[in-house]
C-alpha cells in the first residue's frame, strides 16, 4: 500500500516520526530505570520496537543491534498464533523456533487499538539473566539439544481479560534460577510495553488513526528512498563473501558462512543457503537471529541516521535454507547464536559488499570470547561467579580512520561496558596485574584495525577455581577489507603455578585454575581496512609519531 | 552603598547584571571576545557603568562582590586547545583513559574514529608501584622509573602533569610521593592527583577527570589571573568568585585547583536563577528551558532543589565531578531545515552557528535556520532584535525558506511553519525524555524561557507536553549572568568507603569529619555562615548503580546509626523505583558532603511598576495557520496583574513571547510573565 498524500502533509510525517522514535526512546528509559537484573540496568541488553498490525517495524531505540531486526518476525509468529487480540492482552515468546532469536531473549508485546482495530504491538525483548537449563545463564558449549540450553516459551497470552496470570508467571518463575530477578524483570518490561500503549492511544487521540496511518506508510516509504537512494551508487553485480568459525566445541571445525550478494539497481539479494550444513554444538542460529543479522549488516553499510524501520529494508531480500548453520532444524542448540554466528554472517555479507561500495565497508570486529570463574573468595569463604567483560577485542578500520581499540564484537558495537577494576578487584578475589592495549593486535592497512587487550589476571580464590570458555576467534581473527590484513587471533592462555602454560580453547567447561594462577588474555584485534601504503624507503626526518 | 556584578560569557555576547543598591538591576551585553574573554568582560562592565552614568572605575571601587560563569574551560575542551599534558600512571594500566570502559556512541556508526584522548599514550608513562584493593601496598614506588618517567615528562615539555594510581582511593600515598617528586623536579608544572580531584572508587571517572583537571589547569589559571588583576587595575577591591559546575561559587585559588569543575561553569547561572525564582515564589517544581544558538539546555529543579550528577561530559572529556544535571538538546534557533536523503522535513542538528549565522544576520547564511522562519512568521520584528542593535533581513530569510517550501512543494509561509513546528516538536520529545530520564513527570511542572528566542516556541513546547504553566522572566535574555548574583559558596567533598558489605559506622563518621576539616580549610577565607550538607551513594550489594541518600539529619551518635542509613536508602531506593528489598545488603560507597558558605543576598527592590494597563503598542501581522494581525505589547510597561489573552506579541529590547491562542499571559510583578496555556490537543 502506498500512501495518499492527500491525507497526511510533510510536516505532520516530520512531527510523527520523531514522536514515534521518542516513544521508543522513552520505553528504553523506563526499562532501564525499573529492570532489576545487572544484565538490563548495566549491559542494557534490551531492545524497543512499535511494530505495526502489518508486522512492520516502525520505530526502535537504538540498544542492542542484533535484536531489532528479529522482532517483526517475533511479531509474525506471535500474529500467527493468536489472530485477534484484545485491548490489555500481554504477550511473551522466547522459543527459537516460534519467532524468538535465542531462549535468554524473552520478548513482550502488548497490543495497542485504534478503536475496534489493532494498530500497533509496543514490544519490549529483554536478555535475562537464567533461563533454567543444564548451567547458570544459558551458555551451555556442552548442549547437543535445545532442551539443554531452558525453558521453551511459545506465543503465549499472559493475561485473561487483562489481568496477568499469576498461576503461569510462577510456572515460568519456578523454571529459573532466579526468580526474583525475573519476576522483576519480566515486570519491568510488562511496565514498558504498557507505557508504549499509552503513548501511543494519546498520539491517535490527537491526530487521528487515519493521519497517523498514512504518515507511517509517507514514513516508510520515506526510508526507503533514502535506502535505495544509497545502494544504487553501489556496484551492480554478484558477489560472495565467506566467514569462518573456528569449531562447534565437538566435532566440526572452520564452519563456512557463505553470502552470495547480488546486487542490482536499488535491490539487494543476500543468499545463504550455500553456508555450512548445521552441527552439534549451540553456535547454529535461529532463522529470525538471521534475518537480524543479515539486516543489521545491510544498516551497517547505510547511512547511521537512516530511520530504521521496515522501508530501509525494503531493498533487502534474505534466502535461506533450513538445516544450515544459519537456520538450523527445529531441536538444535541456539545460544550462542545472537554472538555466533551473527557475527560470521555479518562479515561475510560485509566481505562481499566491500567489493560492491569499498568507502562503505569496514574492517572487521572481533568475536566474543567469554571467560565465566566460579570459586571461592578467601576474605568471605562465599562462592563467587565472575563474568569476564574485560579485554574486549578491538574494531575495524573504516574509510573514517584507524579502528577502535578493546570496543567489542560486530553485534555488540561498543554497546557493552566492561566496568571498573577497582570494583572488580574489591569484589572479587582478583588483581588485574595489567589491562593495557595489546599493540600491533589490528589488522595493518591504510587505516589500522584496532587494538585488542592484553590482560593478566592473577586469580587468589581459596582452592581450586573452576572456568568455563564459550566463544569463537581463537583460529580466526576478524577480517582485513579492501586490502587490509586480518585482526590478530584471540590468544587466552592459563599460567598455573609450576604447570606449563596451556592454551585455553573457545568452548571448554570446568577447567581447574589453582589459586596463584596467571589466566593472560591477549583479544583479537580488528580488521584493517585498505591496502597499507609500501614504506618509503628514505623516511621524512621528523612527522608525526605513531601513538 | 554596594554593588553585586553577574558576568556570563556565551558564545556570542557577554552579559552583565548589576545589582544596584536598592535593589535596581542593570542589564548590558557585550560581544564575547573569544581570543581574550577579559576584554568583553571590561567592555560590559563599561556598559553597565555608562547605564547607571558612573564610570567604570567608580562603579568597580563600589562593587562587593563579582560572580563570574566562564566557558574558557568548555572552550578549551570542545576545540582540543588545552595545556600539553603528561600523566603518571600504575604500569600495566596506561590505557584507561583511551579505553572508556568499552563504550563507543552512536551505535550504528562503524564508520568512525575513537575521540583523541587529552593526554597522547607517549606521554601517558607508566610508574611501577601497585596498591591493592584494601590500601595495603602490593608493589612499593619504585623511583627509579618514577625518575625515567618524570625525565620523559621534562623533555616533552609538558606544562601540567595528572598523577592517577590504582586505587588511590584507598591509600594516597603512592601518588603523593609522585607529586612531591614532580613538584621538586619540574618546578612551575601543574600538578594533580586523582585524589585531589576526586577520592573515589572507579578509575576511569577519577582518571579521566583528572586528567581533565590537568589539560584545563593552566588555561583556567592564566585565564582568572589575568581578569583578576585587571579587575583590581581597574579599582575592583573584592574577591573574583567562579561559578562551578555544581551551582555554588568559589574563590579563583579553588576555581584553579579544581580547573574541571568549571566545566558546566556557564549555564550553572541559569540554573542559579531558577532556584532563586523558586525562593521568589515561582512553583517550586521548574523545567528551566535555555534556548541558545545551536542547543537547548535543560534542567530540572525539583523543590526548589536542581539534581547534581556525575556523568558528565564535556568535548567528549568524562568530567565526574559533582555537576548540575542540565541535558541538552541539538535544536536551538540556528539550527538548520531541510530535506534529508528520505526527502522529510529535518530540523538540526545542522546549525548556522555564531558565523555566518541565520540568513536574515545577512553575513551570508544560507540555510534556513528557525530564526529566518520565525522572522518571515512575522514573530521578530526586523527594525527591534537586541533594541534595534541588529537589524534583521527579511529579504534574505524569505529567499532561503522559499527556495526549501519550493523544495516541499509547499507555500513560503507554511513551510516557515513547518520549521517552528518541527523544531518545537523536537525540543517537546527532548524534555520528556530528559525528564522522564530522572522519574519527574514534566505536567505537574512550570517550563521557565531563558534566552532571548525561548519566548517564541515555549509555549507550544508547553503544550505538546501537558505543561499548564509557563514563566518568562523579564531577565529572561541576560538570566544566566542574574542567576550569579543568588548563589553560595559551595566546597563539594566525597570520600569511597571500603566496600565489604556491612555498613563501617566508624570509618563513615571519620571521613565525615575529614571532609568537614577540609571544606572548612578551603572556606577558610570567608567569615560568613558555614552550612553542611550530607549525603551518600548507595545500592543494594548487587546492584551496579549507586542513588543519591540525603542524610541531613542523621542522628550521628545514635547506637542504630547503620540500621537508620540502611531505611534511608530503602526508602529513597522505593521512591525512585517503586520498590525496596529490606532484606537485602546495602553497601555505601561514597560519603559526600557539601560544605556551604552563605552570601548575602542581593537587594530586591519593588520594581517601579505602571498602575493602569498598559495598550498595545503597535499590532503585527503574523502567521498561526493562516495571516492575522496581533497586538505587540512592550513587556517593560506592563501592569502588575494585567491579562493578555492570546494570540498576541509582548516584546522588550531582548525578548519576545509570543502568545498562542488559548494561552493568557499574567504579569506578576515580581518580575515574570506566568502563562497559562490551555491545552486542548492542538490541530495538526
Amino acid at each position: 500500500m502506498r500512501h495518499d498524500p492527500r491525507m497526511t502533509d510533510p510536516i505532520t510525517i516530520a512531527v510523527l516520526q520523531n514522536r514515534l522514535s521518542a516513544i521508543a526512546e522513552e520505553m528504553g528509559e523506563a526499562m532501564l530505570r525499573t529492570a532489576y537484573s545487572q544484565i538490563l540496568n548495566s549491559s542494557r541488553d534490551f531492545s524497543i520496537a512499535l511494530i505495526d498490525a502489518q508486522c512492520r517495524l516502525v520505530a526502535q531505540a537504538d540498544h542492542i543491534p542484533v535484536h531489532v531486526g528479529a522482532m517483526p518476525w517475533a511479531a509474525k509468529a506471535l500474529s500467527a498464533r493468536f489472530p485477534d487480540p484484545s485491548p490489555g492482552d500481554v504477550y511473551l515468546l522466547n522459543d527459537p523456533y516460534r519467532g524468538g532469536s535465542h531462549l535468554p531473549d524473552l520478548t513482550v508485546f502488548v497490543p495497542v487499538f485504534a478503536g475496534p482495530t489493532l494498530m500497533f504491538w509496543s514490544v519490549v525483548r529483554a536478555h535475562h539473566s537464567d533461563i533454567g537449563g543444564a548451567t547458570h545463564g544459558a551458555y551451555n558449549p556442552a548442549a547437543t539439544e535445545i532442551w539443554h540450553e531452558g525453558l521453551r516459551l511459545p506465543p503465549m497470552r499472559l493475561t485473561e481479560n487483562g489481568v496477568l496470570r499469576e498461576d503461569l508467571l510462577e510456572m515460568l518463575a519456578l523454571n529459573v534460577r532466579h526468580p526474583r530477578d525475573f519476576r522483576g524483570d519480566l515486570a519491568a518490561q510488562i511496565g514498558s510495553a504498557r507505557l508504549g500503549e499509552q503513548r501511543l492511544n494519546a498520539v491517535i487521540q490527537e491526530f487521528g488513526a487515519e493521519t497517523l496511518a498514512a504518515s507511517i506508510e509517507a514514513m516508510l516509504d520515506a526510508a526507503e528512498r533514502h535506502a535505495r537512494q544509497i545502494v544504487s551508487e553501489w556496484a551492480d553485480g554478484e558477489y560472495l563473501g565467506e566467514a569462518v568459525l573456528d569449531d562447534d566445541g565437538f566435532d566440526k571445525t572452520n564452519i563456512v558462512i557463505r553470502a552470495r550478494v547480488i546486487k542490482k539497481g536499488s535491490d539487494i539479494t543476500v543468499d545463504l543457503t550455500e553456508s555450512d550444513p548445521q552441527v552439534t554444538g549451540f553456535i547454529n542460529s535461529s532463522h529470525a537471529n538471521t534475518q537480524s543479522a543479515v539486516a543489521m549488516a545491510f544498516a551497517f553499510m547505510l547511512d547511521p541516521d537512516i530511520a530504521k524501520n521496515d522501508g530501509a529494508f525494503r531493498p533487502l531480500t534474505v534466502k535461506l535454507k533450513e538445516g544450515t548453520i544459519v537456520w538450523a532444524h527445529e531441536g538444535a542448540p541456539v545460544t550462542m547464536c545472537t554472538s555466533h554466528c551473527s557475527n560470521e554472517i555479518i562479515e561475510a555479507i560485509i566481505v562481499a559488499l566491500a567489493q560492491a561500495a569499498p568507502e562503505r565497508a569496514m574492517g572487521g570486529w572481533g568475536r566474543r570470547l567469554r571467560i565465566a570463574l566460579n570459586g571461592t573468595d578467601p576474605r568471605t569463604g562465599r562462592r563467587f561467579i565472575w563474568h569476564m567483560f574485560q579485554a574486549r577485542p578491538g574494531g575495524g578500520g573504516s574509510v573514517a580512520g584507524d579502528g577502535y581499540s578493546t570496543i567489542g564484537e560486530w553485534h555488540s558495537a561498543g554497546g557493552i561496558k566492561f566496568g571498573s577494576i577497582e570494583v572488580a578487584e574489591t569484589r572479587f578475589p582478583l588483581v588485574f596485574e595489567t589491562h593495557e592495549y595489546r599493540l600491533g593486535s589490528g589488522g595493518a592497512g591504510l587505516h589500522r584495525g584496532g587494538d585488542g587487550g592484553d590482560m593478566r589476571l592473577r586469580i587468589e580464590a581459596a582452592g581450586t577455581t573452576m572456568a568455563n570458555t564459550a566463544g569463537e576467534g581463537v583460529v580466526h581473527g576478524a577480517r582485513g577489507i579492501n586490502g587490509g590484513q586480518d585482526g590478530a587471533p584471540h590468544d587466552y592462555t592459563l599460567l598455573a603455578p609450576g604447570a606449563a602454560a596451556r592454551k585455553l580453547k573457545s568452548k571448554e567447561i570446568n577447567v581447574p585454575v589453582p589459586s596463584g594462577s596467571v589466566i593472560h588474555v591477549r583479544s583479537g584485534g580488528g580488521g584493517g581496512w585498505g591496502r597499507q601504503p609500501p614504506i618509503d624507503p628514505v623516511p621524512e626526518a621528523t612527522g608525526a609519531k605513531a601513538p | 552603598m554596594s554593588y553585586t556584578i553577574g558576568i556570563d560569557v556565551g558564545g556570542t555576547f557577554t552579559d552583565i547584571v548589576v545589582s544596584a543598591p536598592g535593589g535596581n538591576t542593570i542589564i548590558a551585553k557585550a560581544a564575547t571576545t573569544p581570543a581574550d574573554q577579559s576584554d568583553g568582560v571590561l567592555n560590559g562592565i563599561g556598559l553597565a557603568a555608562d547605564r547607571l552614568a558612573m564610570t567604570a572605575g567608580d562603579l568597580l571601587r563600589a562593587t562587593t562582590r563579582i560572580v563570574h560563569g566562564t566557558t574558557v574551560a568548555t572552550n578549551a575542551l570542545l576545540e582540543g586547545k588545552v595545556a600539553r599534558t603528561g600523566m603518571l600512571t600504575t604500569a600495566g594500566h596506561r590505557d584507561v583513559i583511551e579505553m572508556r570502559e568499552g563504550l563507543k556512541p552512536d551505535r550504528y556508526n562503524l564508520r568512525m574514529t575513537p575521540p583523541r584522548p587529552l593526554v597522547p599514550r607517549d606521554l601517558r608513562l607508566p610508574v611501577t608501584e601497585r596498591i591493592r584493593s584494601d590500601g595495603s601496598i602490593g608493589i612499593p614506588l619504585d623511583t627509579t622509573s618514577l625518575d625515567a618517567a618524570i625525565d620523559t615528562l621534562r623533555d616533552a615539555n609538558v606544562q601540567s602533569v595528572a598523577i592517577c594510581f590504582l586505587h588511590s582511593w584507598r591509600n594516597p600515598a603512592h601518588e603523593h610521593q609522585a607529586a612531591a617528586a614532580v613538584r621538586d623536579r619540574l618546578p612551575g608544572i601543574y600538578v594533580t592527583t586523582s585524589f585531589d580531584v576526586l577520592p573515589q572508587i572507579k578509575e576511569f571517572e577519577r582518571f579521566s577527570t583528572t586528567v581533565a583537571n590537568a589539560a584545563v589547569g593552566p588555561v583556567i589559571q592564566n585565564y582568572l589571573g589575568r581578569l583578576q588583576s585587571r579587575l583590581r587595575d581597574a579599582g575592583y577591591g573584592g574577591e573574583l568568585l567562579v561559578i562551578l559546575s555544581h551551582g555554588g561559587v568559589a574563590s579563583v585559588a579553588e576555581a584553579t585547583r579544581l580547573a574541571a569543575g568549571t566545566a558546566l561553569s556557564g549555564p550553572a547561572g541559569g540554573v542559579a536563577a531558577a532556584v532563586a525564582l523558586v525562593r521568589d515564589g515561582l512553583s517550586p517544581n521548574i523545567i528551566g528551558f535555555d534556548m541558545g544558538g545551536t542547543s537547548t539546555d535543560i534542567a530540572v529543579v525539583r523543590n526548589g532543589q536542581p539534581n547534581l550528577s556525575g556523568d558528565k561530559a564535556v568535548g567528549g572529556a568524562r568530567i565526574a565531578l559533582p555537576s548540575l544535571d542540565i541535558v541538552t538538546l541539538g535544536a536551538g534557533g540556528g539550527s538548520i531545515g531541510k530535506l534529508d536523503r528520505s526527502g522529510l522535513l529535518a530540523v538540526g542538528p545542522e546549525s548556522a552557528g555564531a558565523v555566518p549565522g541565520p540568513a536574515c544576520y545577512g553575513q551570508g547564511g544560507s540555510g534556513a535556520t528557525v530564526t529566518d522562519a520565525n522572522l518571515v512568521l512575522g514573530y521578530l520584528d526586523p527594525a527591534n532584535f537586541l533594541g534595534g542593535r541588529r537589524r534583521l533581513d527579511l529579504d534574505a530569510a524569505t529567499a532561503v525558506v522559499a527556495k526549501l517550501a519550493a523544495d516541499l512543494g509547499i507555500e513560503t509561509a507554511d513551510a516557515a511553519a513547518g520549521i517552528h513546528r518541527v523544531v518545537n516538536s523536537r525540543m517537546a520529545d527532548g524534555v520528556r525524555i530528559a525528564t522522564v530520564r530522572r522519574g519527574v513527570d514534566p505536567r505537574g511542572y512550570t517550563l521557565l524561557a531563558f534566552g532571548g528566542a525561548a519566548g517564541l516556541h515555549i509555549t507550544a513546547v508547553a503544550a505538546e507536553l501537558g505543561i499548564a504553566h509557563v514563566a518568562v522572566p523579564i531577565a529572561a535574555s541576560v538570566l544566566s549572568a542574574w542567576g550569579m548574583l543568588n548563589t553560595d559558596l559551595r566546597v563539594e567533598l566525597s570520600r569511597s568507603q571500603g566496600q565489604s558489605g556491612s555498613l563501617d559506622t566508624t570509618g563513615l563518621r571519620s571521613a565525615f569529619a575529614a571532609m568537614e576539616d577540609e571544606g572548612r580549610a578551603r572556606l577558610s577565607w570567608f567569615d560568613g555562615e558555614v552550612a553542611l550538607r550530607r549525603s551518600a551513594d548507595m545500592r543494594y550489594g548487587e546492584q551496579v548503580f549507586e542513588i543519591p541518600v540525603p542524610l541531613d539529619d542523621v542522628d550521628w551518635e545514635a547506637p542504630t546509626l547503620a540500621a537508620d542509613l540502611a531505611n534511608r536508602f530503602h526508602a529513597a531506593h522505593e521512591s525512585l523505583y517503586t520498590y525496596a528489598l529490606r532484606d537485602q545488603e546495602v553497601v555505601l560507597v561514597n560519603a559526600r558532603l557539601s560544605v556551604i558558605g552563605r552570601l548575602p543576598a542581593v537587594e530586591r527592590g519593588a520594581a517601579d511598576l505602571a498602575v493602569t494597563s498598559a495598550a498595545p503598542k503597535a499590532h503585527r501581522r503574523i502567521y498561526l495557520g493562516a495571516w492575522i494581525e496581533v497586538p505587540v505589547f512592550d513587556f517593560l510597561t506592563l501592569a502588575a496583574q494585567q491579562r493578555i489573552p492570546g494570540p498576541a506579541i509582548i516584546e522588550s529590547d531582548t525578548t519576545t513571547v509570543l502568545l498562542r491562542t488559548g494561552d493568557t499571559a499574567c504579569f506578576d510583578a515580581r518580575g515574570w510573565l506566568d502563562v497559562t496555556i490551555d491545552h486542548q490537543p492542538r490541530p495538526a
